[in-house]
């Protein structure tokens, strides 16, 4: 059993390691600064393209790779472009006045709870120790160390947890069904009350414009 | 070698045992086929879609039965997935709540223009979910299982396009459901981050013993998240206005299998993993039942909408399911003796609910409304559909010798078995909300029976094949259940009926 890693623990960090974590997180935090501060909606979406891909780029110097694919699959690839998308449609040449608050005395509250939060995490660290959220160290740890993680997790979704893995696969499948028709309009409704009806030819009126009756229905 | 090749060969697979998942692959392959029928079929193939499912739904029963004959206890991936008696019995009743379910929609879906194939396969997914949460023993496949269930249910509230009520149900439903699934998912990685462990025997030997704050939350939090899947008060609110708005058999499905599903998942987690930790979860799930269903009943009383008063009517039959649970964890008898109580219930609700709500979509073909004014006078021109309502309700009401009274009976025993003012509190509380139930049961039959129809309007009800026989069906097993018990108590009552954490 190799020993346990601490993350952000007692283990010794590398020159190329420290240079990488204060890149990342100057571009992390002016990402953030430029989400905030920039007027034009496009800049600000695209300030947390940069600050998310630097948190990703954190991961990996913590050897979390498949955190960090996730990272940018799911937030950079997905969300950001969704978020694009709708500044986008909704035309992206306003730009905000950021003297204009819409909701009045947002921005100190912001700062002081930013501060609050930041106090706080800084004080459990340094005060109680970092295992102190789960109570658990091993949990945080690699489970093993002569294997990146991203090979354990895919050994564990084709052994252990194949059944809950092709489960989800089933969900998307139908996810992605079920939101066609969701997303689909209504074919023309011709309410049909009895059942006899169900006998007649499917619809005799020159009004329906369904998709599915053609001109075969003339007798 | 190469590091890719190393890395393969030094993969070890686990051991499958093909017959435990039979029924869950026939659901998979029927799925795949109605697919493709729905894809390539054409329009007037259509009509197949619905027979297609109802058999392979039937036909995925007979290894659920071969096992059952069997009676081995089928554990795979280190107990994560376990087929025994209590895994069996509710793939049995998904199964056969599923093909209930499926013969109230054939008629329904097809003559209201809605989109056929994709119901069915929404319906299947669900199902399939419902069936491996029957077996999942661990927090990713508990977690993954209720997801398939839920968000195809999402969807098929949502599925009268053309109706506003139905897009605000599924809106609801989903906003609700996710937000659940949040506060579940919240408790179960607190779970793991402090056990280091999904599977839940792992996690039953870890918090064995005092319990830090951390697992009270986690164990509160787990609870919470099944009892909006459960509708429990006060979780219940998006209950009336999904079951109102969303098609009428979607209303069935997601009242009685999904409802029957978060029960499998809340018994499994709170008895498999929980286990030692009664003095948190019983005055927990105690006061959640008592609550649901005093408020379920309080409220049905002033409905007059069908449905509304069915749901309401659900939410308080919740609180008799969840009241032997706040016992389980006296001792290692009264948790068998509460599994098969609430398993017993859920049959049984199973049945006479899903009867009342085929009633429902009967007569909604005549009335075009829920409301229960409509329903005067039908003894006149429907006395067969009265005779069937009268049982389902009085079922529901739980009146000697119909299957409600039974699962009630079954409910009290566990919960006085103990022996403690706990159980004997909550007896009473079920004994007295019995009483207040029986005042709205009883009007749904005298609005049936003695009222005169609003409008004059006497003519016969037309009630197509497949209702029909989805009410033989329910309204037979009702009854059958009531006079004569063993019927469902010998698959319930069985010794080792579920692998418990004791």
């Amino acid at each position: 059993m190799p020993e346990a890693v601490l993350l952000g623990g007692e283990q010794t960090t590398t020159a190329v390691e420290w240079v990488v974590f204060i890149i990342a997180a100057t571009t992390t935090l002016l990402g953030s600064f430029g989400v905030i501060m920039a007027r034009n909606p496009v800049h600000a979406a695209l300030s947390l393209v940069g600050s998310l891909f630097s948190v990703a780029v954190l991961f990996l110097n913590q050897g979390a790779e498949f955190l960090a694919a996730v990272q940018v699959i799911v937030y950079t690839g997905a969300i950001v472009i969704l978020i694009l998308f709708v500044l986008m449609l909704l035309g992206i040449d306003t730009e905000e006045d950021l003297e204009d608050e819409p909701l009045r005395g947002q921005m100190p509250v912001a700062v002081g709870i930013g501060v609050l939060l930041t106090a706080s995490v800084f004080a459990l660290t340094q005060l109680v120790g970092f295992d102190v959220v789960t109570g658990t160290p091993e949990v945080t740890a690699a489970i093993r160390d002569d294997m990146p993680n991203i090979n354990q997790i895919g050994r564990l979704l084709f052994t252990d947890f194949v059944v809950a893995t092709q489960l989800a696969g089933v969900m998307l499948t139908v996810a992605v069904v079920g939101a066609v028709v969701m997303a689909r309009r209504p074919r023309e409704y011709q309410p049909i009350p009895e059942p006899e009806s169900m006998d007649a030819p499917l619809s005799l009126d020159p009004t329906d414009q369904g998709a599915d009756n053609g001109a075969e229905v003339a007798d | 070698m190469t590091f890719a090749a190393s890395m393969l060969a030094s993969v070890d697979h686990p051991p499958i045992d093909w017959h435990a998942l039979a029924p869950e692959l026939i659901v998979l392959g029927v799925l795949a086929i109605i697919i493709l029928v729905d894809a390539f079929g054409g329009e007037d193939r259509k009509w197949a879609i619905s027979s297609i499912t109802s058999i392979g739904l039937l036909v995925a029963i007979v290894p659920v039965v071969t096992m059952a004959v069997d009676g081995a206890v089928r554990s795979m991936f280190d107990a994560a997935y376990v087929v025994d008696n209590y895994a069996l019995l509710f793939k049995a009743l998904f199964l056969v709540a599923g093909y209930i379910v499926v013969l109230l929609s054939t008629n329904y879906i097809a003559e209201g223009d809605y989109w056929e194939g994709e119901y069915y396969q929404l319906l299947l997914a669900s199902i399939l979910g419902m069936m491996i949460m029957a077996s999942a023993r661990d927090l990713i496949g508990i977690f993954v299982a209720l997801e398939t269930i839920s968000i195809p249910a999402y969807m098929l509230a949502a599925w009268r396009k053309r109706e506003s009520r139905s897009d605000e149900a599924g809106l609801k439903y989903y906003l609700m459901g996710v937000f659940a699934s949040g506060v579940l998912l919240y408790g179960m990685s607190l779970l793991y981050g402090l056990t280091g462990s999904t599977r839940l025997v792992d996690i039953a030997a870890a918090v064995s013993g005092e319990a830090p704050a951390l697992v009270i939350v986690a164990i509160v939090f787990t609870i919470v998240g099944f009892g909006f899947k459960v509708s429990a008060v006060p979780f219940h609110t998006w209950a009336p206005d999904v079951y109102e708005g969303a098609p009428t058999p979607v209303t069935a499905f997601v009242a009685v299998a999904s409802k029957a599903a978060g029960f499998v998942a809340l018994i499994t987690v709170v008895l498999v993993a929980f286990p030692t930790q009664p003095e948190i979860f019983e005055p927990l799930i105690w006061a959640l039942a008592a609550a649901t269903m005093t408020v379920g009943n309080v409220i049905a009383l002033r409905q007059t909408n069908m449905v509304r008063l069915l749901a309401y009517s659900g939410v308080a039959q919740a609180g008799y399911m969840l009241a032997p649970l706040a016992i389980a964890g006296h001792s290692a008898t009264s948790a068998e003796l509460a599994t098969s109580a609430i398993a017993t219930y859920l049959v049984i609700y199973m049945a006479m609910n899903l009867g009342a709500f085929g009633i429902v979509i009967a007569m909604a073909r005549k009335t075009g409304s829920a409301e229960l004014s409509s329903y005067g006078g039908m003894l006149n021109y429907a006395p067969a559909l009265t005779v069937a309502m009268t049982i389902f309700v009085f079922s529901l009401a739980g009146i000697p010798f119909l299957a409600g009274w039974y699962g009630k009976l079954a409910v009290v025993l566990a919960l006085v078995q103990p022996g403690t003012w706990f159980g004997y509190s909550m007896a009473i509380i079920v004994g007295v909300n019995s009483v207040i139930a029986l005042g709205y049961y009883a009007k749904i039959a005298r609005i049936m029976w003695i009222d005169p129809a609003p409008d004059g309007d006497t003519t016969r009800v037309r009630v197509p094949v497949s209702v029909a026989s989805a009410l033989v069906i329910t309204a037979v097993l009702t009854v059958a259940i009531g006079v004569y018990p063993p019927l469902v108590d010998q698959f319930t009552g069985a010794e080792s009926f579920l692998t418990l954490g004791f």
